[in-house]
């Protein structure tokens, strides 16, 4: 009979960071089906009524469109809650550190076992190939909400907002390129959820470490320590 | 030639036209222009005093198009335009001159008024092959357009292709056709894109250019705010269909006829800048929207390679096809979805393949 191995908690993610996360998760997907409706309204809206009435249906246009902005609205605000989680937080701040040489050892390392190379990788507090991922979707979400924004608010082309943030649809050629782009990122967002759910699911049947509920209770679980800890600081 | 060197009020007078005629024009300018209604009394004292500008218009690459809609300019009407209001000292296609005595009055006209004439070019600048494909006078149009710059007090781009580079610009571009500010450095250009611009905008700038002796406020490209400061979209008389989600499907179905959105169908206007929904053309007669044709932006940048028009989004250029992004989306999701759950059951064969080795191994270390 094997003996159950012991594991080791460690306190990765800051309350604020949870919280952002699951946060972002409901934005994420009101955004994206708002979205793809307002790109292109697949379901007739209204028949037989005038617009004057219509517009106050459940699933007019404009309330779609008043879902999409909110949504967006909250999920810029949260970043707030995340860059609180990142500046107080150490576990928070898991960067991909492509300046180390355990950056791309763990990339290697990784690499080979998801291509079925080898049997087993390190334990890691987060490994190299997530690493990037993340950041590069926190890269795609902040050029979800410039974009949006550049969008948004050239509803008042003569408003503070419109000011600031035009620049950015002309840098992009036109402010239709803007729509295209955002549409195109939104869809790799949607790609980065479907491997970013099933990498989470797979680690936790894998490591047994207790990934997906760390995302609740801050903590994930090793037996052995992991490579990257001093990252944490303890 | 004879308008130089007069005001407005004077030439009014001269064509014994009266003065509720003047003021009458005075109002209409005003309103023209975008200023407040308090703003007439200085239009009129302007046009009372300020001498007419000069206009110098070159064509470039492109269609006449333009000077096709500005001959049909209403308010003020072409022929006033024209005759009256600005003073045009130069534009070969409506000159009753041709050839050399044309081009000779160009450069007097370019040596009497250095550095007071309002230059208004019309198309695009090809830049390939040292840009012999425009030949004006039997030089390139680049050179044309180099000399009647320097001595310019302000340039228009008029059009697109002067604004943007146009059509001819549209990929590959063999020409090489860039935008008048791309050859034309340190002076101040307007753009007054459009395909072609609408033409009370464009004598508006002018206009507004003669009486008060500066250009209109311009947005941060260089457009005239008043102009070009709202979306088709914002001022669109079907924007309540869209509000209301209900869309024309197709071009003889019954929300077409109903004149529902024309979103599904193509229309760019949530990204047009332009005065089509509230000026209209042809007297405010109608606009492409409202004759039941999409807007296709043809005042924004770049508007040309963003085909199909027909379609909200541009096509994905798959091999055999053109696909549009939410099926390509789509597509990617679903294989990803497989490829993900292929990985998964091969992890966890694997996973058992080595845990049952690791036993083994126990095992036989057991022993």
């Amino acid at each position: 009979m094997k003996t159950k191995p012991i594991m080791h908690g460690y306190y990765v993610f800051s309350p604020a960071t949870r919280l952002f996360h699951w946060n972002l998760v409901i934005c994420i997907f009101l955004l994206f089906f708002t979205g793809l409706y307002i790109g292109n309204p697949f379901f007739i809206g209204s028949s037989g009524v005038e617009p004057t009435y219509a517009v106050n249906n459940l699933l007019s246009m404009e309330n779609i469109r008043y879902v999409h902005f909110l949504a967006g609205y909250i999920l810029m605000a949260s970043l707030i809650l995340r860059l609180y989680g990142f500046i107080t937080h150490k576990g928070d701040r898991l960067f991909p550190k492509f300046w180390t040489r355990g950056y791309w050892d763990g990339l290697i390392d990784t690499q080979l076992h998801y291509m079925f190379l080898r049997t087993k990788h390190k334990p890691y507090l987060r490994n190299s190939l997530a690493r990037t991922g993340y950041a590069s979707v926190y890269g795609m979400i902040l050029l979800e909400g410039v974009t949006g924004f550049a969008m948004y608010a050239m509803i008042r082309p003569n408003g503070a907002g419109a000011q600031m943030i035009n620049p950015v649809n002309h840098w992009l050629v036109d402010e239709y390129m803007v729509h295209v782009i955002h549409h195109y990122v939104a869809w790799m967002i949607m790609l980065f959820v479907i491997v970013h759910v099933y990498m989470v699911f797979r680690a936790d049947v894998m490591e047994k470490g207790g990934e997906t509920s760390g995302m609740i209770s801050g903590r994930k679980f090793y037996e052995e320590e992991p490579v990257d800890h001093r990252d944490l600081g303890e | 030639m004879d308008q130089l060197g007069t005001t407005l009020r004077e030439l009014f007078e001269k064509r014994n036209l009266s003065r509720r005629t003047f003021l009458k024009t005075c109002a209409t300018l005003t309103a023209i222009l975008g200023l407040a209604p308090e703003m007439l009394q200085d239009v009129v004292a302007a046009a009372e005093r300020k001498l007419l500008v000069p206009v110098i218009w070159l064509h470039g690459h492109e269609c006449t198009g333009c000077d096709e809609t500005l001959l049909r300019s209403q308010t003020p009407l072409a022929s006033d335009v024209l005759l009256n209001m600005i003073s045009l000292e130069y534009m070969d296609v409506l000159a009753a001159a041709a050839g050399e005595p044309l081009e000779e009055h160009l450069q007097q006209v370019m040596q009497a008024y250095k550095g007071r004439y309002i230059l208004a070019v019309e198309g695009a600048v090809p830049l390939e092959a040292d840009g012999i494909y425009c030949m004006v006078g039997g030089k390139p149009f680049v050179e044309n357009l180099r000399q009647a710059a320097a001595g310019a007090a302000v340039i228009l781009e008029v059009g697109s292709c002067a604004a943007w580079g146009g059509i001819q610009a549209a990929k590959p571009n063999p020409t090489k056709s860039v935008s008048v500010s791309d050859v034309i450095h340190g002076k101040t250009i307007v753009k007054i894109p459009g395909c072609p611009p609408i033409p009370e905008v464009l004598t508006g700038v002018i206009m507004h250019y003669t009486l008060f002796g500066k250009l209109p406020p311009l947005d941060s490209v260089g457009r005239p705010k008043q102009f070009y400061g709202n979306r088709i979209h914002d001022t669109c008389y079907r924007r309540p269909f869209f509000d209301s989600g209900m869309f024309v499907e197709k071009f003889d179905d019954a929300g077409s006829k109903a004149g529902w959105c024309l979103y599904k169908m193509g229309c760019r206007a949530p990204e047009a800048y332009n005065s089509c929904g509230n000026m209209r053309w042809w007297n405010g007669l109608s606009y492409p929207v409202q004759s039941g044709a999409p807007c296709v932006a043809c005042g924004a940048n770049n508007f040309w390679d963003q085909d199909p028009f027909y379609e909200r989004l541009p096509g994905i250029p798959v091999p055999q096809t053109v696909a549009n992004a939410d099926k390509v989306g789509l597509i990617t999701a679903g294989v990803l979805t497989l490829g993900v759950a292929a990985h998964g059951a091969a992890s966890l064969i694997q996973s058992k393949k080595h845990a049952a080795e690791e036993e083994e191994k126990a095992k036989e270390d057991e022993k």
